[in-house]
C-alpha cells in the first residue's frame, strides 16, 4: 500500500502574475467560453489563432512549460489514438497507401485539427487550476451560482462544503496515514489476498477513519452552531471578491475574440 | 422560517466527500488500461444510506466538483459534467434502498456505470471517425474497473452494516453514533 508522503493534492502554484491576480470568477468565465468555443473552430487559421492566445495566457502566467507539458503526459495516448484513427479511416482524396493503411488528405486534416483541440483544451483548463487555488475557484463558483438561488441553487451551502472538505483533505490524510501504521503495528495486512480478503482488511482501517471523520464533523457542526451559524442568509465575508479594471478588460476582450474565432473560423 | 440544511448533515457530506477523495488516492489495485479499484465510492454511499439519497448526491457532486477543480482532464464540454459531478451524485441512489443496502450499492454502480458509458459515447463520438462504434469499447471499458470497484465497495457496505454507522432509521433525539 503506497505511503501518502508523494502524492500532492491539486496543481495550484502560487505566484504573482497577472492571470494569478485576476479575479477567480473571471478566469472560470473565459474557461468555460474556451472550452465550448473550440468546438466551433473548424479551420487551422482558427486553431492557430487559439493556439496563440492560449500561448499568450501561458506567457503571462509565468507557470514553468513543464508543468503544463507533465499534465498532458497522460492523455498522450488518447491523443495519439485520435490522430492516428481519424488520419487513416476518414475517407477522402488518397495522398499514401500500403496495404490496408490508406493516408487522406480529409483524414490528415480532421485526425491534425483534433489532436490540437485537445492539447488546446487541456492546456487551456489547466491554466486555470495552475494559477487559482481551490478556494478561491470555490469562491468564484459561489459567486457565479448567487443568481441561481431563485431557482433552487444552494450556491452558498454548496461552497460551504466544498470549502469544508477542502479544509479537511490534508487533516484526514494524516488521519488515514496514522491509522494505518497504527493497524499494521498491531499485526494488520493491507496488502496480500484476494479482493474479498482485502476488503475485510481493509475494516480496521475504514471503521476508525470513518468514525474519527464523522466526530470531526460532528463537532465542528456544534462549534459552528455554537457561534450562530443559519446559514448563507446575511452572513459576509472578510475578503469579498471584486472586478479591478484588469478583469474587465481581460473578461470582454478574451470573450469577443473567442467568440470571433469560434463563429468566422 | 424553517431551515433546510441541518449543519450536522452538511458538514458530514463535506467530511465524507473530502474523505472519498483522499480513499481514491489509495489504489488497490491498478487496472491494466487505466481505472483502479479504490474505496472511493464507500464514503458517499455511507452518506446516502445514513442521510438519504439528497445528502448523498450531495455529497458524490462535492465529491465530483472538487476532483475538476483539483486535477481535471477536460476534453469535452459534456464529458467535463458527465465524467465529474455526474457520476458520483447518481451514487445517491442509494439513499432510496437504505434498507436493502446491497441493493442500493448495486443500483447506484449501475447507474454510474450508465453515465461513463455514455460519457465515453459522446467523447468517442465526437474524436472517433465516423464509422467506428464507440458503444462496445465505452461498455466493455467502463464495465473492466466499475464491475470490481463495485464489488468492493458492495462487501465493504455489507460489513459496515454490522458496524452502527449505518442505520437506516438515522440519528434522533440526540443519540450519538460515533
Amino acid at each position: 500500500m503506497p505511503t501518502f508522503k508523494s502524492i500532492t493534492i491539486g496543481q495550484y502554484i502560487p505566484g504573482e502574475s497577472l492571470l494569478h491576480r485576476l479575479d477567480p470568477r473571471t478566469k472560470i468565465l473565459i474557461t468555460g467560453f474556451l472550452v465550448v468555443g473550440l468546438f466551433f473552430i473548424d479551420t487551422f487559421w482558427g486553431y492557430g489563432l487559439a493556439a496563440l492566445y492560449i500561448g499568450i495566457a501561458v506567457l503571462r502566467s509565468e507557470i514553468p512549460a513543464h508543468y503544463l507539458l507533465r499534465g498532458l503526459r497522460p492523455v498522450i495516448a488518447i491523443i495519439l489514438l485520435t490522430f492516428v484513427l481519424n488520419t487513416f479511416m476518414t475517407e477522402g482524396e488518397v495522398l499514401w497507401q500500403w496495404r490496408f493503411l490508406t493516408l487522406t488528405r480529409e483524414g490528415l486534416s480532421r485526425g491534425g485539427m483534433l489532436a490540437i483541440r485537445l492539447i488546446l483544451l487541456i492546456v487551456g483548463t489547466s491554466i486555470l487550476t495552475l494559477t487559482t487555488s481551490p478556494i478561491a475557484l470555490t469562491d468564484g463558483l459561489e459567486n457565479l451560482l448567487r443568481p441561481g438561488k431563485r431557482v433552487g441553487i444552494p450556491a452558498h451551502e454548496l461552497a460551504m462544503m466544498m470549502t469544508i472538505a477542502l479544509r479537511f483533505i490534508p487533516t484526514l490524510l494524516e488521519e488515514t496515514e496514522k491509522i494505518m501504521k497504527a493497524q499494521m503495528a498491531r499485526g494488520a495486512d493491507f496488502e496480500s489476498g484476494n479482493l474479498l480478503q482485502r476488503a475485510k482488511s481493509l475494516l480496521p482501517l475504514l471503521v476508525p477513519l470513518f468514525v474519527s471523520a464523522f466526530r470531526r464533523a460532528d463537532e465542528l457542526a456544534v462549534a459552528m452552531e455554537a457561534r450562530c451559524y443559519r446559514g448563507g442568509e446575511g452572513r459576509t465575508k472578510l475578503n469579498e471578491l471584486a472586478f479591478q479594471l484588469a478583469d474587465y478588460v481581460v473578461l470582454v476582450s478574451s470573450g469577443v475574440f473567442i467568440l470571433w474565432l469560434a463563429w468566422a473560423l | 422560517m424553517k431551515r433546510r440544511w441541518d449543519t450536522r448533515v452538511m458538514m458530514e457530506i463535506a467530511v465524507a466527500a473530502a474523505l472519498a477523495l483522499i480513499l481514491g488516492m489509495l489504489r488497490l489495485y491498478r487496472m491494466p488500461y487505466g481505472g483502479s479499484i479504490t474505496l472511493e465510492m464507500v464514503p458517499i454511499l455511507v452518506v446516502s444510506l445514513r442521510h438519504g439519497p439528497k445528502s448523498g448526491a450531495w455529497s458524490g457532486l462535492i465529491l465530483g466538483l472538487l476532483k475538476l477543480l483539483l486535477d481535471a482532464y477536460i476534453i469535452h464540454p459534456v464529458q467535463l459534467v458527465m465524467d465529474y459531478p455526474l457520476p458520483y451524485a447518481v451514487l445517491g441512489i442509494a439513499g432510496f434502498f437504505a434498507h436493502q443496502p446491497l441493493t442500493g450499492v448495486i443500483m447506484a454502480s449501475i447507474a454510474r456505470y450508465v453515465v461513463h458509458v455514455l460519457a465515453g459515447v459522446i467523447f468517442w463520438g465526437s474524436y472517433a471517425p465516423s464509422g467506428t462504434s464507440p458503444w462496445v469499447y465505452s461498455l466493455s471499458y467502463n464495465a473492466s474497473y466499475l464491475i470490481p470497484n463495485a464489488i468492493l465497495a458492495a462487501v465493504v457496505i455489507m460489513l459496515l452494516m454490522k458496524t452502527p454507522l449505518i442505520k437506516p432509521e438515522g440519528r434522533k433525539n440526540g443519540d450519538r453514533l460515533v
